[in-house]
């Protein structure tokens, strides 16, 4: 029996180590701008009484950040704009976008932002992004930046660099008002997630004292019994 | 070794990285013409740990993915204008609004500035303090005695034994589609790259150009209390992670001592 339970308690450790990984990315992305952060709850496993981490991405709003800058783009409400990336469109949530040399609005990586009709060029010195996302430079409409929304978060998986992709086809038109001139905070909260790890430390702590508890009385059994 | 360290390493990192910029900002406060930079930055890669599985009744439980920390995206300069300040000498010259004076590098490129400070090297030409031609060449007459430079550009002396004021002039600017693409020279230039896009010239007040004003200079756009507040903010989020990686420790040394003798 206690073999039996220091196993089920490796597994409960190897939970809280994925637990602390998780916890340490997110703490480490809390000035990331338009990161999303991670959570990781319990399950029961159906074959024995050890958690199975269960991954969930929290799509909450982060903070508005107002920078002034003319091309930085924020998204406040659901939803995502569309990049295009070497392997395919990504979702993203903004950010500092630019003009790459040709004219055209890309993202922070040069991956070229998608409007309604294809990529944007701009061309011209007063670039406006109205609430709708329709750019106007120099008084006349250059486009209107695409903005899709996934119904299913199930569905969307990070990609890093601050992408999304989607398994479902994402559908066009989403609620979500485009703010010029501002970032999206990371919705990491820094004291949540210290709370978070010193709970993991605990448990942990916990676990490792009954796994202490349970070696010495297998130390006792096997020294003890069968003694003349 | 607990990847958990490794990934909040990366963001120590990336929050001393944006200690160093703000510091950079925060030194060049009163440097004329200096534009201020940000640091933004990236989550990185992740590793699916377990793949998605079926749990009982209760339908597919998505994948674990890891992501292993935090990098440096960009460092974006903003070239937002910063205040003017009177000077009243004549040879100050800032731009209000979009343009960067060309001058002459010694490798016989052009670079860009907006630092207007210019004086007369000893053969009458208008150079910057760091000794560079303004582009294209303006050479002032050797008996000058006033030196006028209109909104848009145009440079007339006075002088010599007639006094009247002759047009000699005008100043040319360039301007970028990207100005962030810049690549800083240091001394205030700043060199042409792919990502800015090729420089298109101009006069100043014609075709979105901003205007030159005479006795005026662009100090830097650099906010001391926007830069104190982010400092504190990059010194917390550094504290963070330290503590996150003292907890992996602690973790990793109480599994240590499981192991009797």
């Amino acid at each position: 029996m206690p073999l039996r339970s220091i196993v089920n308690t490796a597994r409960a450790l190897s939970f809280y180590t994925r637990r602390q990984e998780i916890a340490a990315h997110n703490l480490a992305n809390v000035a990331t701008d338009g990161y999303k952060g991670d959570r990781i709850t319990a399950r029961q496993s159906p074959g024995g009484p050890w958690p199975v981490p269960a991954q969930t991405l929290d799509l909450q709003q982060g903070n508005l950040r107002q920078t002034g800058r003319t091309l930085d783009v924020a998204l406040e409400g659901s939803g995502f704009f569309v990049v295009k990336t070497k392997d395919g469109e990504r979702l993203s949530r903004g950010g500092s976008f630019s003009l790459d040399a040709g004219g055209m609005l890309v993202d922070a990586h040069g991956d070229a932002v998608l409007g309604t009709e294809g990529p944007i060029a701009i061309s011209g010195r007063e670039i406006e992004i109205e609430v709708d996302g329709t750019i106007v430079v120099d008084g006349t409409p250059a486009g209107r930046l695409k903005m899709v929304s996934v119904n299913d978060q199930a569905a969307l998986r990070k990609e890093g660099l601050g992408h999304f992709a989607s398994s479902t086809t994402p559908e066009s038109g989403a609620e979500g008002r485009v703010r010029q001139g501002a970032l999206e905070d990371a919705n990491v909260d820094s004291i949540t997630g210290l709370v978070d790890l010193l709970a993991i430390q605990r448990a942990w702590a916990a676990n490792t004292e009954a796994m202490k508890a349970m070696d010495s009385v297998l130390g006792t059994v096997t020294s003890e019994i069968g003694k003349t | 070794m607990n990847s958990g360290m490794r990934t909040s390493a990366s963001g120590m990192i990336a929050q001393q990285k944006m200690v160093d910029v703000i510091a950079n900002n925060l030194a060049n406060v009163n440097t004329t013409g200096f534009k201020r930079s940000r640091a933004s930055f990236e989550d990185v890669l992740y590793e699916t740990v377990q793949g998605p599985r079926i749990s009982d009744g209760k339908g597919v439980l998505a994948p674990v993915q890891i992501g292993r920390g935090v990098r440096l995206a960009a460092i974006t300069r903003i070239h937002s204008t910063g205040g003017m300040q009177v000077t009243g000498r004549p040879l100050d010259l800032a731009i209000e609004g979009e343009g960067f004076f060309q001058v002459k590098l010694p490798d016989g490129r052009t670079g860009y500035t907006r630092d207007g400070s210019f004086a007369i090297s000893d053969s009458g030409q208008l150079v910057t303090q760091g000794g560079h031609a303004l582009v294209p060449d303006l050479v002032l007459p050797p008996d000058t005695s006033a030196v006028t430079i209109s909104e848009n550009g145009t440079v007339s002396v006075s002088g010599g034994a007639s006094g009247e004021s002759i047009e000699i002039g005008r100043i040319e600017m360039a301007r970028f589609a990207n100005p962030s693409g810049l690549l800083s020279l240091g001394g205030n230039l700043y060199g042409e790259t792919s990502a800015s896009g090729a420089a298109t010239t101009g006069y100043a007040q014609e075709d979105g150009f901003g205007r030159v004003m005479q006795g005026t200079l662009e100090s830097s756009n650099v906010e001391v209390v926007q830069e104190m507040t982010d400092m504190i903010a990059a010194q917390r989020a550094y504290e963070i992670n330290a503590r996150a990686i003292r907890a992996a420790e602690d973790m990793m040394k109480s599994i240590d001592d499981l192991i009797r003798y």
